[in-house]
């Protein structure tokens, strides 16, 4: 059965904690929170080929990213960094202070029709 | 219009880098040559030798001549600045203090010293700043500086190879980053032009020297620098060495100038005399610009100064350290650090023999990257751990950069594999060539040694006193930012509570008195303790307390018979008197002796020696 092919591009944007590099590999500790949602990310971008686009933005490189996101800074203004991680989906708040699993991120897409 | 013409001076720590690069630097200023010398050793003494400050600005030294430090902390504060201060305006102030804590991380001051030096050598091409003729790099000792070098090309690499995948480095985006990667090309490009890049070793007529030139030599070549030049320096002239202890030395040192020149045929070549006193202040640097540029057929050992000539010796009593060092049941380390070339690998392999001797199970281990305590006990000495052979238990071992990292990468991705797919091993083992993970690998494990309770008694022979001081830092730097991390589930708070408990027991050992030692080891001379003194003050900072002083290569008064020796044995009580009132710590000493400290007959000899005090110099 085919389903009629939904041309919008779906865009999940994580807006991450000030930390050294995304991947959680180059500190003094390995944090298993940041593998697992990099784990998630490659999953989604493998199953949705091409349907979504996943961002992530680090403060202490992507500074400019959170100030042109209103969502973000008002966020960030109001309960500093204890806040992050948000998770955006086409520019709206869907998640805060914690990662969303690969379940959650499913979860998110088939609401916007996708999954 | 003339290019601008790079040199850079390096070799072992101790050799006289900072004296023959000045000298070289003031040669160029003075025939009218813009001329700037900046030195990347985080434990500069180019301010020592001009008598004035300098820091981490380019400050203007005589007519023609400029001079910088780079220093890393101050490197780092203008890259975060650079990338922060957009930010300042809409951030509260929280987020701000949290960002600013975070570029504390060892591989952003890694990155911002050496973006700093890069700076350096392509400004001409930007068109930035002040246009020089020659500029000069004075280098920290060989080990920190060959990585330094190969940093342009790993960074380049790591670029180019992340944006193929996941478009992120620890330095940012790659997209954002293409002009890192054009300026460390460059930076690369000019380093192995001949035309432009002059790189010069400086070393002394003795085995190690000669060992770590070649090792260095080689490395050079593999980034593709080939214009190599000698300066042997701290040679002995032969009219004074007429007692039959310097007569030894001269006759040792005039083998190995034989063998340099055997090993680097065809290579320029330049020989320098020890002189009677020390290299300070300008003038003293011009006696030795003369020989260095001048072709003269007599060269100079004396500078005009009699300072030191009158005959009658103080005496001066050496401290017992014995009883400090000794082992107490727990595991005790000692770190000893110093100025490069003082003698910290001797003193730490005649400690470490002396109390294996007594029966303590001793580990003895070096930190520094041109680590040479396998040709001081004349055997193999690798990056796994290993009895040596002729001593009863004593164990050795190297924290060698690459073979850590190595390890941890396999490490990382042999604990990865039964978690995750097969994408995401590819991710992270794109992540692991980071040039930052090798900071991280060899830091975990040195914290791996400093832990460990496997033995009565820790030797750390470590890198020269900056990069030491940096290292010991990083326990605490890394243990604030563990404390920063945003644990954002119960499984990252697992891992932030076990680390930062680490961290806990690492810094509380290190401040334990009865569990760590720091020792500074000196050469009784200026540069040697002003930058031991410097460094004491640093770890009183961090709440670590220096327990003695060694000072080496001390020369005894029976065999100073002529002016010359005369003159420097003056110079040494001066500065053993300064040691003692400054340090306010026990003092022993180390005589000099009439030859190299290498195989185990002389390190039982030079355990003697440091140790039952029957030295009263």
């Amino acid at each position: 059965m085919e389903t009629k092919i939904d041309e919008k591009l779906i865009q999940i944007e994580i807006f991450d904690p000030p930390m050294c590099c995304p991947s959680g590999l180059c500190g003094p500790n390995i944090d298993p929170a940041l593998l697992d949602i990099n784990e998630a990310i490659l999953k989604l971008k493998k199953e949705f080929d091409g349907k979504v686009i996943v961002e992530r933005y680090l403060l202490s490189q992507q500074g400019p990213k959170f100030m042109q996101q209103p969502e973000v800074m008002s966020r960030l203004q109001k309960y500093g960094v204890e806040i992050l991680p948000l998770t955006l989906v086409d520019g709206k708040v869907v998640k805060e202070k914690s990662y969303p699993t690969f379940d959650e991120l499913l979860n998110l897409l088939s609401k916007s029709n996708i999954a | 219009m003339n290019n601008t013409k790079y040199i850079f001076f390096s070799g072992k720590g101790g050799v006289g880098k900072t004296t023959m690069a000045c000298a070289t630097a003031i040669h160029y200023a003075n025939e009218g040559k813009k001329t700037l010398i900046v030195t990347t050793d985080p434990a500069s003494n180019l301010a020592d030798v001009f008598e004035t400050e300098i820091g981490h600005k380019i400050t203007p030294l005589l007519n023609n001549l400029w001079g910088m430090e780079i220093d890393p902390d101050k490197a780092t504060e203008e890259y975060r600045e650079r990338i922060l201060s957009p930010m300042r305006a809409v951030m509260p102030e929280s987020v701000m203090t949290v960002l600013e804590e975070q570029f504390n991380s060892p591989c952003t001051t890694e990155i911002a010293s050496f973006d700093r030096f890069v700076d350096f050598m392509v400004a001409e091409k930007e068109g930035k700043g002040e246009k020089y003729d020659v500029v000069i790099f004075d280098t920290a000792p060989t080990g920190h500086t060959i990585r330094l070098l190969e940093l342009p090309v790993d960074w380049s690499k790591h670029i180019e190879e992340s944006a193929k995948g996941s478009g992120n480095t620890c330095i940012g985006p790659v997209a954002s980053i293409q002009e890192n990667k054009a300026k460390y090309d460059e930076a690369t490009r000019l380093l192995g032009d001949a035309e432009k890049t002059t790189f010069i070793f400086v070393l002394q007529p003795e085995e190690i020297s000669i060992y770590e030139t070649k090792r260095s030599s080689m490395e050079l070549k593999e980034i593709g620098i080939q214009n190599i030049e000698l300066i042997i320096n701290g040679i002995l002239p032969e009219e004074v060495c007429e007692h039959p202890f310097f007569k030894n030395r001269f006759e040792m040192q005039q083998k190995y100038i034989k063998t340099i020149e055997a090993e680097f045929p065809g290579k320029t070549l330049r020989k320098i005399y020890q002189r009677d006193g020390e290299i300070k202040g300008v003038e003293r640097l011009l006696n030795i610009e003369k020989d260095l540029f001048n072709n003269s057929e007599k060269q100079n050992y004396t500078l005009e100064d009699g300072e030191f000539t009158k005959a009658e010796f103080n005496k001066f009593m050496p401290d017992s350290i014995e009883e400090i060092i000794r082992p107490n049941g727990k595991t005790k380390s000692i770190f000893f650090t110093g100025k490069g070339g003082v003698g910290k690998t001797v003193i730490s392999v005649i400690s470490a023999f002396k109390f294996a001797k007594e029966g303590y199970k001793t580990l003895l281990l070096t930190t520094d990257p041109a680590s040479h305590i396998g040709e001081v006990l004349e055997q193999n000495v690798t990056d796994k751990i290993q009895k040596i052979e002729g001593v009863e238990n004593l164990w050795s071992v190297i924290v060698d950069q690459e073979k850590a990292t190595e390890e941890y990468k396999q490490r990382i991705i042999e604990e990865s594999k039964s978690k995750y797919s097969e994408d995401m091993i590819i991710a992270i083992k794109e992540e692991l060539e980071s040039p930052c993970t090798e900071e991280m690998a060899a830091f975990d494990k040195f914290m791996s040694y400093v832990e460990s309770d496997d033995y009565d008694f820790v030797v750390f022979d470590t890198a020269p006193t900056g990069h030491t001081l940096r290292l010991l830092e990083l326990p605490f730097d890394y243990s604030d930012q563990v404390s920063l991390m945003v644990t954002t589930n119960v499984k990252s708070q697992k891992a932030k509570s076990i680390t930062q408990k680490r961290f806990d027991r690492i810094i509380a050992k290190m401040k334990d008195p009865n569990q760590s030692i720091f020792a500074f080891v000196v050469y009784p001379e200026s540069t040697p303790v002003i930058e031991a003194y410097r460094a004491m003050l640093d770890l009183k900072d961090a709440g670590i307390q220096t327990q003695f002083v060694v000072a080496n290569q001390v020369l005894e008064p029976e065999y100073c018979t002529n002016e010359f020796f005369i003159k420097r044995r003056k110079m040494q009580e001066k500065y053993l008197n300064e040691i003692k009132e400054k340090f306010q710590l026990p003092v022993t000493v180390m005589p000099l002796l009439e030859s190299e400290i290498k195989g185990m007959e002389m390190i039982q000899k030079a355990s003697e020696l440091l140790f039952n005090n029957k030295v009263i110099v």
